[in-house]
């Protein structure tokens, strides 16, 4: 079983700022989700609400259909894990991957190898570890929480590349082993954007798009070729990104209309899915209004 | 922990109360255990120079109510952020610390109830007598079923003392630059009620018993029902901080 999250007209305020506003969103259960926004955009705020870690000012937030707030059935079955963790510094790394047993669901046995995998030292205090190896061990309890609804907020920062990638594969197995909803709220959008099936924006406290992957792939276009070609197809279409090696050049436009991607094809370009990235930028760009 | 193993939804609260009791304990023991080597020691060390008429377990016992409410507050401090980010509701939370206090206060001051006790066997044995400074003199806690009842309030004593540390904890933690100042009007009323207990000098700052004056006239009846009154006072005034505490954001 995985847990469906609907908010509805939520509002969470701090003193008199608005960190989100009248926010409706339907996640559906059993799927993986990329959650993105810019700095202070309230990704984490919008986490915060869905694990019960803070009360909304207005509105309401269902997990699996059930009011979140103060329903132990649920919150031990929803799982936030922020950046460094919510650890006892004082504890051990043994004692604090224990606390995860007050989960009913906590599988002691996958997080001892997941923490064999990682390299964690079992015996070391948490204070002491590195913010990579915190980043790790963080990464370790919301995976081996088996909640029904796992989020993890930055929680690869500090962790080098070859521990990010162990990190997503471990949740990809995890995953397809047992279905369930994750939520990854990330700066690092490409390198997390395969893993994803739907992708939610957030900006200035409100959802700027919810959409499939392939929605927002097909949102735009990248054109590659000689460069000349490029430019000459590009002309007049709105670039994104533009990336050049010797004579050959890339460029990403936000829409490629059926005449634009004839020429493109006549040109002998190469057509490509948009970077999510650069779709990102795009989208949030403080500039842009209604998007 | 390793109660938590066998943790299931309904009963986690007072497995953790337990649990909690029991690391506090685990904890600290090396503390605990100095505490009673000194308040044994102590006199015998002093007694080279100087004759004995005070009763050490005395001073251990009330630096003990200073220690219960840091205990309760770090305690509440800590727990706050770790138990409900791991999918802990905040009822089961001011469930789990009502019982870690009430084992911790009954432990305590078990341990201080036979303390006392032990102390008096121990004097008497020694030639010693157990007093304490009452109103600037010294006078002897009395015979073995007064010394019982004179030792016999510091359970509920440190109840009164945990679930202070345990409100101001709570609100240090809610209302990060401000909670703290709780202690204001928290500290002059469990202080002056624990000095009324005894009628003796106030064991820690002077100013915070100011509100003695007014409980002089108090038999002890009254004044041990105000101490489980402001007790209980305090646990639901902590159990409200908690019902709706929101995390603090990670800071960067």
């Amino acid at each position: 079983m995985s847990f469906t999250a609907s908010l509805r007209d939520v509002t969470l305020k701090y003193k008199d700022t608005d960190a989100l506003a009248d926010v409706n969103l339907e996640l559906e259960a059993g799927k993986i989700y990329g959650l993105l926004g810019r700095n202070g955009a309230g990704k984490t705020s919008l986490l915060s609400l869905l694990a019960a870690f803070r009360k909304p000012t207005s509105g309401e937030i269902l997990i699996g259909g059930e009011p979140v707030w103060e329903n132990a059935a649920v919150v031990s079955r929803v799982a936030l894990i922020r950046e460094g963790g919510d650890f006892d510094d004082a504890d051990t790394v043994k004692a604090a991957i224990d606390t995860g047993q007050i989960r009913p669901g906590f599988d002691t046995e996958y997080a001892l190898k997941l923490a064999e995998r990682f390299e964690l030292p079992l015996k070391k205090k948490v204070r002491e570890l590195s913010r990579g190896k915190r980043s790790a061990l963080a990464a370790v309890c919301g995976l081996a929480a088996r909640a029904e609804l796992t989020m993890f907020d930055e929680v690869h920062l500090g962790m080098d590349a070859p521990t990010r990638d162990a990190f997503y594969k471990e949740l990809l197995a995890e995953y397809m082993d047992r279905p369930h909803t994750v939520i990854l709220s990330t700066h690092l959008i490409d390198e997390v954007a395969n893993y994803l099936e739907e992708v939610i924006i957030v900006d200035r406290g409100r959802i700027l798009r919810h959409e499939e992957l392939e929605v927002f792939q097909g949102m735009g276009a990248t054109l590659t070729g000689p460069a000349a070609a490029v430019d000459a197809v590009a002309a007049g279409l709105e670039v994104l990104a533009e990336q050049q090696l010797g004579g050959t050049k890339a460029a990403t436009v936000a829409a490629l209309d059926p005449g634009a991607r004839e020429r493109a094809a006549a040109s002998g370009l190469e057509i490509g899915p948009v970077g999510l990235q650069d779709l990102f930028i795009h989208l949030t760009e403080p500039t842009r209004k209604g998007a | 922990m390793p109660a938590l193993q066998h943790l299931t939804l309904p009963n986690r609260r007072f497995a953790l109360g337990a649990g909690f009791a029991v690391e506090a304990v685990k904890y600290f023991k090396y503390w605990i255990l100095a505490a009673v080597a000194i308040a044994f020691l102590g006199p015998l060390a002093l007694s080279q120079y100087r004759d004995i008429d005070l009763s050490t377990w005395y001073y251990t016992a009330n630096i003990a109510k200073w220690f219960t409410s840091f205990v309760a507050g770090g305690f509440l401090f800590t727990l706050v952020p770790n138990m409900i980010a791991a999918g802990m509701t905040r009822r089961e939370l001011s469930v789990a610390m009502g019982v870690f206090g009430l084992l911790w206060s009954a432990a305590l001051g078990a341990l201080v109830f036979a303390g006392i006790l032990a102390e008096r066997a121990y004097y008497g044995a020694m030639g010693w007598s157990q007093g304490i400074d009452a109103q600037g003199t010294i006078s002897a806690i009395g015979t073995w079923g007064e010394t019982a009842a004179f030792a016999a309030v510091y359970p509920l004593m440190y109840l009164a003392y945990f679930a202070a540390g345990a409100v101001i904890g709570a609100a240090a933690y809610r209302w990060e630059n401000s909670g703290w100042l709780l202690l204001v009007p928290i500290l002059p009323v469990v202080f002056s009620l624990d000095n009324a207990v005894y009628d003796t000098e106030p064991f820690g700052p002077a100013w915070a018993g100011v509100l003695g004056r007014f409980m002089e006239d108090w038999g002890r009846g009254v004044v041990l029902t105000g101490v489980v009154i402001v007790a209980a006072g305090l646990a639901v005034a902590t159990r409200q901080i908690l019902l709706d505490i929101p995390l603090r954001s990670k800071k960067a």
